[in-house]
């Protein structure tokens, strides 16, 4: 029942190939400079003793081998250096590479959606373990999901979901099972390997390993060498092209755009070897949850380093089982709690691309994509103009994140909630709003009139195509929004966003209303209407 | 590759002019003119004798009406046609140019209420992204004079601008490198404001002071509006900025400045304009770049007073008054970040 085509069912025979093409293509790059393969040597060198330094761990015998290249490398001759970039090379690069066993990869089709189902669901039913009708009732996929197959079929997918939380992979990969759609190769957070048994279906799913806590440039030549050689070989491989999860909650505008500019290489070496075209296509892919696992700790963190990035969170909601499974029991629950958009398929210049894999303009024109790849007819490699298309593929990805955003009823009453209390506050800052909201009353009548106010602007929004609205939003009345805001907020977080409080509404937790509203910043809504906006700013009832 | 035949889409002056440039030494160069009788005429007499007939074009350079000819065996393409028509022939174009070719503009302007720009409409109408802007102090007459001269090429592209500057370069002509496209096309279209500006100054007989004034104070305000479309500082400070402001604001040729000097003399806007073949770019500009700088609250003091001049029927005396009074202000600042107004 579950697809056995894709070229990741034969990857184990290519593996060793694989690895060693990395360590030539590595190789050659470098040349046999020996300035350039001495600073790539340094700087792995001092970067990794650094960082052993700072992790404390001088003891172990990693410390000591780099601190004797350290003292060497100096001395090294062209051969010596390229023997030493070899070494790393071969290290590093068996280090990354995945693994892919069709055996491991049945099972899991057959355990891991029944398994979900019986996460997702509140009680034990053996008659339903057996099916997939109930994770089917609660992650709705979406989308061209014909063409994206067709697509498959034909040449290399990418695809690049939005990141919000650490079940997107699960919620992904369940979607593509379901869907018929080939599995992806994707590079996954070495901390993700230290428990033996994701590490186990993660390392034969064809997941590679990416060690986020190495920054030197040789690293991640040979990350970005393996990615493109997979592309290049027609292995679907999935991005999070946020990098990391969003902290804020808003849909991703800053793309990290490293691995997907491999792309580019892959496709012009594809048509120097013959190919009549790039044959490598982007699907963008939004996750839309109601509720987020993690959404305290990641709202908490950007708050705390607002402006500066941290990539790793080593202990979240996602790390203490009994979070996640409360977060199956309760949010899991809710009628179609999240729903999976996959986009338009487009070419890597962001053109559409229709089932046969031909590209077309905004006029409808077919484009000869060939050509962007060419001098004078002739594929050739240029990076710099490489990166340039990269810049542009990220915008048109920002653009299709937008776009295909769902929007559900917590975000919408989030949003709606926080403008009232930015009139209610006049000239707060985020963080002075963040204070003076916590405990703040607001009338139902005025609540309701905001969230109003969204939902008309969300609908004219969506009708120019700007955005999707979710099942309630598309048909209920501001009363019923609300009333579905209010269940899923009182749900599963320890405290609600908003709860109701008498009469009246209180914001009981102004860090998660400000998470949940932050998913629709991207979307310019109209401001409230100014004379609710007078009211609230007149009325001051402050909460107990 | 130096064989390789160059093409010139736009036959008006700066077409020609850019076309003389590139013909140099016999090298091959096709020009698309609109009128076949035209064309015929270039290659007979190897000039352009309706416009800029003191340009002598080389052996090399053939003019043909037809678009499909001129751009089949061309991969450098030179776009200079009028900004109100750039997006017709960008459009016609459409079906003659794939992603392998590389399209130079050399067109000053803006096109519609949104401010679009000429590399925006080539990029919106063809599937080219090769794209680049050539722009500076280049006035068409001097250089088919020979006159030294420089430009600047502005694109994302590193092979736009090589290839563009391959093709230009010459004893009397530099061609300079830039990545800011936004700033070099702004600085092109923002200078004939100042210059309308320079024109009212000449004819209400002020000298060199208010001319200083003017220029500085107007490289300024292009500067502050064009940090805010995302432009980089240096660019205006290049031949393409404050380059192209200083020969169009001291240049008497320059429409804008005549359209300056004939508002000084107490001529409506209306009686000006019908008396000139070609309308002054300047004065749609004031009016586009005046509404979009109220939008986004940029503070331009002087595309202010050139827009009550020109829109609102206020005296040369006035507006210039209004300019003065700014200074009463004790917050004004010189520097270009400032907001203050």
């Amino acid at each position: 029942m579950f697809t056995t085509h894709g070229r990741i069912f034969a990857f184990n025979q290519e593996r060793d190939a694989i690895l060693q093409e990395v360590v030539q293509r590595r190789l050659v790059a470098h040349g046999r400079n020996p300035d350039r393969l001495r600073l790539d040597l340094n700087d792995a060198a001092f970067t990794e003793i650094t960082r052993i330094e700072e992790a404390g761990q001088t003891g172990g015998k990693a410390f000591g081998h780099w601190r004797d290249l350290y003292r060497r490398i100096g001395r090294l001759d062209a051969t010596g250096l390229e023997t030493e970039l070899a070494r790393l090379v071969w290290h590093y690069a068996r280090d990354v590479v995945g693994n892919f066993d069709p055996r491991v990869y049945g099972f899991a089709t057959r355990v891991v959606p029944p398994a979900l189902s019986f996460l997702w669901r509140p009680q034990f039913n053996w008659s339903r373990l057996l099916n997939l009708s109930t994770a089917r009732e609660r992650i709705r996929v979406q989308g061209p999901i014909d063409r994206i197959r067709a697509l498959a079929n034909q040449g290399t997918l990418i695809l690049v979901p939005t990141h919000l939380s650490n079940l997107d992979s699960l919620a992904i990969g369940f979607s593509l099972l379901t869907q018929d759609l080939p599995p992806f190769t994707y590079g996954a957070g070495k901390n993700l390997f230290f428990n033996p048994f994701i590490s186990y279906f993660m390392h034969n799913l064809g997941a590679y390993r990416v060690d986020r806590r190495l920054r030197f440039s040789l690293y991640k030549e040979v990350l970005k060498t393996y990615s493109q050689i997979l592309i290049e070989r027609g292995y679907h491989s999935l991005f999070f092209p946020g990098g990391t999860r969003s902290r804020s909650g808003e849909v991703e505008r800053r793309l990290k755009l490293g691995l997907l500019g491999t792309a580019y290489s892959a496709a012009t070496r594809r048509l120097q070897a013959g190919a009549s075209r790039p044959g490598i296509w982007i699907v963008p892919c939004t996750l839309n949850y109601q509720i987020v696992l993690e959404a305290e700790t990641l709202i908490e963190d950007q708050l705390k380093r607002e402006g500066q990035h941290r990539y790793i969170i080593e202990d979240d909601e996602s790390s203490r089982i009994g979070r996640v499974f409360s977060y199956g029991r309760q949010v899991m629950n809710l009628d179609a709690s999240m729903v999976v958009q996959f986009g338009e398929p487009m070419d890597l210049w962001g053109h559409q691309v229709d089932c046969e894999g031909n590209s077309h303009d905004g006029h409808g024109r077919r484009v000869d994509t060939r050509a962007y790849l060419c001098r004078r007819g002739q594929p050739c490699e240029d990076t710099q103009r490489d990166h340039e298309y990269t810049e542009e593929l990220g915008r048109s990805i920002v653009d299709a994140f937008h776009r295909n955003t769902i929007a559900t009823v917590t975000q919408v009453v989030a949003h709606a909630v926080w403008r009232l209390l930015e009139a209610r506050f006049p000239g707060a800052d985020l963080y002075g709003l963040l204070r003076l909201g916590q405990g703040a009353v607001l009338s139902e009548a005025q609540v309701l009139e905001a969230v109003e106010h969204h939902r008309a602007c969300l609908h004219r929004i969506a009708e120019a195509g700007g955005i999707g609205l979710g099942h309630r939003i598309r048909t209920g009345t501001a009363e019923a929004l609300l009333a579905a805001a209010l269940a899923s907020f009182g749900m599963y977080h320890q405290r609600a966003a908003l709860a109701r409080s008498g009469p009246d509404l209180m914001v009981d937790d102004p860090k998660l209303l400000l998470y949940y509203r932050n998913r629709l910043t991207g979307h310019a809504l109209d401001p409230l209407p100014e004379a609710l906006r007078r009211t609230v700013a007149e009325e001051v009832k402050i909460g107990t | 590759m130096g064989r390789e035949p160059v093409a010139v889409v736009g036959g008006g002056s700066w077409g020609t002019a850019i076309a003389h440039l590139l013909g140099r030494e016999d090298r091959p160069v096709r020009i698309w003119v609109r009128n076949a009788d035209l064309a015929r005429q270039v290659n007979e007499e190897r000039r352009n004798p309706k416009y800029l007939p003191e340009a002598s074009l080389g052996a090399g350079v053939q003019a043909s009406a037809d678009l499909s000819e001129v751009l089949a065996p061309c991969r450098t393409i030179f776009v200079v046609v009028p900004s109100k028509g750039l997006r017709d022939v960008a459009r016609a174009m459409a079906g003659h140019v794939d992603g392998d070719r590389i399209l130079i503009h050399a067109t000053k302007g803006l096109e519609g209420e949104g401010c679009t720009r000429m590399s925006e409409v080539l990029r919106e109408e063809t599937t080219c992204r090769r794209i680049g802007v050539l722009s500076g102090p280049n006035l068409a007459g001097e250089i088919a004079t020979g006159h030294p001269a420089a430009t600047v090429i502005a694109s994302r592209y590193a092979e736009v601008v090589e290839v563009g500057r391959e093709a230009l370069v010459g004893p009397r002509f530099r061609v300079y490198a830039s990545r800011d496209v936004v700033g070099t096309e702004w600085g092109g279209v923002l200078k004939n404001v100042v210059a309308i500006a320079a024109g009212v100054s000449h004819g209400l007989g002020f000298g060199m002071n208010t001319m200083a004034m003017l220029v500085t104070r107007g490289l300024a305000e292009m500067t502050r509006f064009g940090l805010a479309e995302g432009a980089e500082i240096e660019t205006f400070q290049g031949l393409s900025g404050v380059g192209d402001l200083v020969a169009t604001a001291f240049s008497p040729l320059s429409r804008n400045y005549r359209v300056g000097v004939a508002l000084a003399q107490g001529q409506s806007l209306e009686t000006i304009t019908q008396g000139m073949c070609q309308v002054a770019e300047g004065v749609r500009t004031t009016q586009l770049v005046h509404a979009r700088a109220g939008q986004m609250g940029i503070y331009m003091p002087i595309v202010e007073a050139v827009h009550r001049l020109l829109f609102e029927g206020i005296s040369p005396e006035a507006a210039l008054a209004d300019l003065m009074a700014i200074n009463r202000n004790p917050y004004e600042a010189e520097s270009v970040y400032s907001r203050v107004g």
